[in-house]
């Protein structure tokens, strides 16, 4: 086990310098660099001092070869967006995604289990094919669309939540309670948009993992003494369709970082991925190169880490 | 779109001006207290620090932290030193020969850390902004400041290489003062990545408290400000990413001003009852620029722009007007030159609209209909791309006008829309035909000769166009060394008509300024060089405070 972790690993740190060399160089493909603003005051000489200064005149190649360098003593560089090391912008920001889609990830698997197994214990009912609907509309809808129409409806039209943001402007002059229900206000809107669709996605496949399992020998067992059917598929069926969810999360994680994305934007929420977009715009090469680093890293782990649950939850799986 | 409730209310906010005078109905004059809370949708701002500024925000945190010498007048005049106002310097003497200026520092300023405002720091700021290792925009503005002297601890004396029209406000308006004990040990090549900036210490009416990055800013009024307290206890600028969170924040409560109100966004703030419209003037303005020179960036003449019999049937043939109306409905402010209205003569006659002479202008230049109704001349068919940027949706849609209303004289255009920074990297190497520029100005109008004149097209220089009329340089040569106003007024106005008449460029429109306000926020001039400008005279009147407006200015909890 221990072995075939560090492959994977090793893998990870390949995986991680060929998306730290694509992002560099697709960055780079992208017209501009991080001094080719709008503001006609400023003029080209200075500019062009700017980029001397920060190597931005070199060629590619040599750059390139710097950036490995730096990035090897732990050094990723100064954002000039944000104007501060890259490091530090990560720091802050990090723990706010990893918060969203942390949250949103256990509720969408708590919803979606539950949810799953209420849709095959009525698989025959109304209100079974309802909640099918549901679950395929919402899987349905782009994910910015959602978000824009949670922000609409539950800030502007019902103005019963912040419009954005992840605290509120004078969240330093409340009083400690009023600044936790403050921060939980602000968590509302984005956590639902990312988990109402990542809800609608396990849902399906904790459905049908489900419908699989119900004819096997062990559950017509169960049902043939006596067992009644919520136990039937809660305690039988259940655990055996549980399998599939757990690489389901390892494959989440890429979703939801892209929706994070998205979801940071619409709701103005100061994580890695609206950092990320930000620094794309300005040209940071930088902090889009760490971004794009740390991003990776988060997909990478998040499916080690589902592969070595996979492996412990299943016996009949054994790895070498 | 049912505007007319909201225009007419517009209107009446216009026509009584956008202030509010202490002493109004209900209120006591001199009322301190309260919170502002500014929303800015947009990326994170540039430093808080002069040199560095060059964004809405931070050139607005910066006006309030930090002091220039004197304060230029509401009626933006650069020449000599007529009707601006003390600031930092209690006063100040012109030398016999015009070549030296000394300002007399008041003896009252004090930096936020406590310690006094001294000649040094005068000294100081002017060698960090003269000083090429900085790396700042200013250093080329300051090229006539030879260098500032010490006379006592609170005189500092600016020696002139030459005696110019606007070398007061050379020195007065771009050097702001810095504090020489907090950044003298900062190497100036690292001055922009320092952490030092990111704390800026200053003299203005209010001082820095927090910059919470992606989220807000926050500055507190320094009680024991020389020139007086500011009336508000508290700033913040809280950050959205776009107009739709900023203005859903302005229409809750959760903010209390927005500037630049989207139009389409306008009449739901209107419709707001605690919210009112303010109208503005700003110095932002958009043209549609016509590349003298190859496209390819090459210094050969356009092959079509060159012409300037054609270049003014483009301008004949845009009706200017009714691209406004369209896009602004009536809230559009028609271009009249290289400035915003409120620094150009309005005088200048504009290029007519009409058609059939636009037509018969490039019948005359050789370019007659082709039977796919574009013309053609030699064989070339008179066809041009014009680069926009897809960051500004007016520009896009003036992109779409132009296209449609050029194809009725034989015109054929191409909309090349492009992201903001190609769009700056494209101009700066003028890489393109046409484009649609949107720019905005300092108050001096010298700076016509780097955006217009044959000294800008150089490698480096601001004319992207590679306008050249030397009959127009000469003009504004004069206009800008000649000391007695009028006679520059009348120069600059020579230069303005002949740079119309020569059409390289159309311009389209001002940039119109609608800024959300709640009502119970009393608002002093909004000045069109900078709408923040007298930011720390806005109040709250005692009886109309909620509840963040009584914080007061205790420190935050964490």
């Amino acid at each position: 086990m221990r072995r075939v972790v560090a492959v994977r690993l090793l893998h990870a740190v390949v995986v991680l310098f060929l998306v730290a060399t694509a992002a560099f160089f697709l960055i780079h493909a992208a017209p501009g660099d991080p001094f080719s603003f709008e503001n006609d005051r400023i003029p080209a000489e200075i500019r062009d001092a700017w980029r001397r200064r920060y190597g931005y005149d070199r060629p590619l190649v040599e750059q390139y070869g710097r950036y490995l360098v730096s990035v090897a003593r732990g050094d990723f560089g100064y954002s000039h967006s944000l104007h501060v090391p890259v490091r530090e912008a990560i720091a802050e920001r990090l723990p706010r995604t990893v918060l969203l889609m942390g949250l949103s990830l256990v509720l969408s698997f708590g919803i979606a289990i539950r949810l799953g197994v209420y849709e095959v214990r009525h698989r025959r009912e109304r209100r079974a094919r309802v909640a099918n609907g549901a679950s395929l509309l919402m899987y349905s809808v782009p994910d910015f669309w959602l978000a824009l129409v949670l922000l609409l409806t539950f800030a502007y039209w019902l103005p019963v939540l912040p419009a954005g943001q992840m605290v509120d402007t004078l969240h330093d002059y409340m009083t400690p309670g009023r600044a936790v229900w403050d921060r939980v206000r602000h968590l509302v809107l984005p956590l639902a948009a990312l988990t109402l669709q990542l809800t609608a996605m396990l849902v399906r496949y904790q459905r049908s993992a489900l419908l699989e399992v119900l004819p096997a020998d062990y559950v017509r067992t169960a049902r043939a003494k006596g067992t009644d059917e919520r136990a039937v598929i809660g305690r039988h069926a259940l655990r055996n369709a549980l399998l599939p969810m757990i690489t389901l999360a390892g494959v989440a994680l890429p979703a939801l970082v892209g929706g994070a994305v998205f979801v940071e934007r619409v709701f103005s929420w100061p994580g890695m991925g609206l950092m990320a977009v930000n620094a794309i715009f300005l040209r940071d090469y930088p902090l889009v190169i760490a971004s794009a680093l740390v991003g990776a890293a988060v997909v990478v782990v998040g499916s080690l880490l589902a592969d070595i649950a996979y492996a412990l939850a299943d016996p009949r799986v054994r790895v070498r | 779109m049912n505007t007319s409730r909201w225009l007419c209310g517009l209107a009446l906010a216009s026509a009584f001006g956008c202030s509010d005078r202490p002493g109004a109905a209900g209120t006591a004059s001199g009322d301190v207290g309260g919170t502002l809370i500014i929303t800015q949708p947009g990326a994170e701002p540039t430093p808080l620090f002069p040199p560095f500024s060059d964004d809405e925000v931070s050139r607005m945190i910066v006006d309030q932290i930090y002091d220039r010498l004197a304060t230029i007048p509401k009626s933006l005049n650069t020449l000599g030193d007529a009707g601006w106002e003390p600031r930092l310097a209690k006063s100040w003497a012109w030398s016999r020969d015009s070549l030296s200026i000394a300002f007399n520092l008041d003896p009252r300023a004090r930096w936020h850390d406590g310690r006094p405002v001294r000649a040094s720091d005068v000294v100081f700021s002017f060698a960090l902004v003269k000083d090429p290792q900085t790396g700042t925009q200013l250093t080329p503005v300051v090229a006539n400041i030879d260098s500032v002297t010490l006379r006592d601890s609170l005189t500092a004396v600016a020696w002139f290489h030459r005696r110019t029209p606007e070398q007061f406000y050379d020195f007065a308006y771009q050097v702001y003062i810095l504090p020489e004990h907090v950044l003298k040990d900062v190497p100036r090549a690292t001055l922009r990545t320092s952490d030092v900036i990111r704390r800026p210490v200053g003299t203005g009416r209010f001082r820095f408290v927090q910059w919470v990055p992606s989220q807000r800013i926050e500055i507190i009024a320094d009680t024991g400000n020389f020139r007086g307290r500011a009336k508000l206890d508290r700033v913040l600028v809280s950050f959205a990413t776009d107009p739709g969170v900023s203005i859903t924040q302005l229409l809750t409560g959760q903010a209390d001003f927005m500037s630049n109100v989207p139009i389409p966004l306008l009449p739901r703030v209107d419709s707001s009852p605690n919210l009112r419209i303010l109208r503005y003037g700003g110095s932002g303005f958009s043209y549609l620029g016509l590349n003298l020179r190859d496209a390819k960036g090459g210094t050969a003449p356009h092959p079509i722009f060159s012409d300037r019999r054609v270049r003014r049937a483009i301008a004949m043939s845009l009706d200017r007007q009714g691209m406004l109306k369209n896009v602004f409905d009536t809230l559009g402010v028609l271009g009249l030159g290289p400035f915003a209205r409120a620094l150009m003569d309005t005088t200048v006659t504009q290029p007519k609209f009409d058609r059939a002479a636009a037509a018969a202008l490039l019948d005359s230049a050789g370019w007659r209909m082709g039977p796919d109704s574009v013309r053609v001349k030699n064989g070339r068919r008179l066809t041009f791309a014009v680069l926009t940027p897809t960051s500004s949706s007016f520009r896009m849609r003036y992109a779409v006008l132009i296209q449609e209303q050029l194809k009725a004289v034989g015109i054929h255009v191409e909309i090349d829309p492009v992201d903001i920074n190609n769009f700056v990297n494209r101009t700066m190497e003028h890489q393109f035909d046409a484009a649609l520029f949107g720019t905005g100005s300092d108050p001096s109008r010298s700076s016509i000769k780097q955006n217009w004149g044959t000294e800008g097209i150089a490698k480096g220089g601001q004319n992207a166009i590679g306008y050249s009329n030397r009959a127009f340089d000469a003009m504004v040569d004069s206009a800008t060394t000649t000391f007695d106003k009028r006679r520059s007024d009348a120069l600059y106005h020579r230069a303005f008509q002949t740079l119309v008449d020569d059409a390289p460029a159309v311009f389209l429109y001002d940039i119109a300024n609608l800024a959300g306000v709640h009502k119970r926020v009393r608002v002093q001039d909004l000045r069109a060089e900078a709408w923040w400008t007298t930011l720390p005279d806005w109040w709250i009147p005692a009886g109309e405070r909620i509840e963040r407006d009584r914080i007061g200015l205790r420190s935050a909890q964490q």
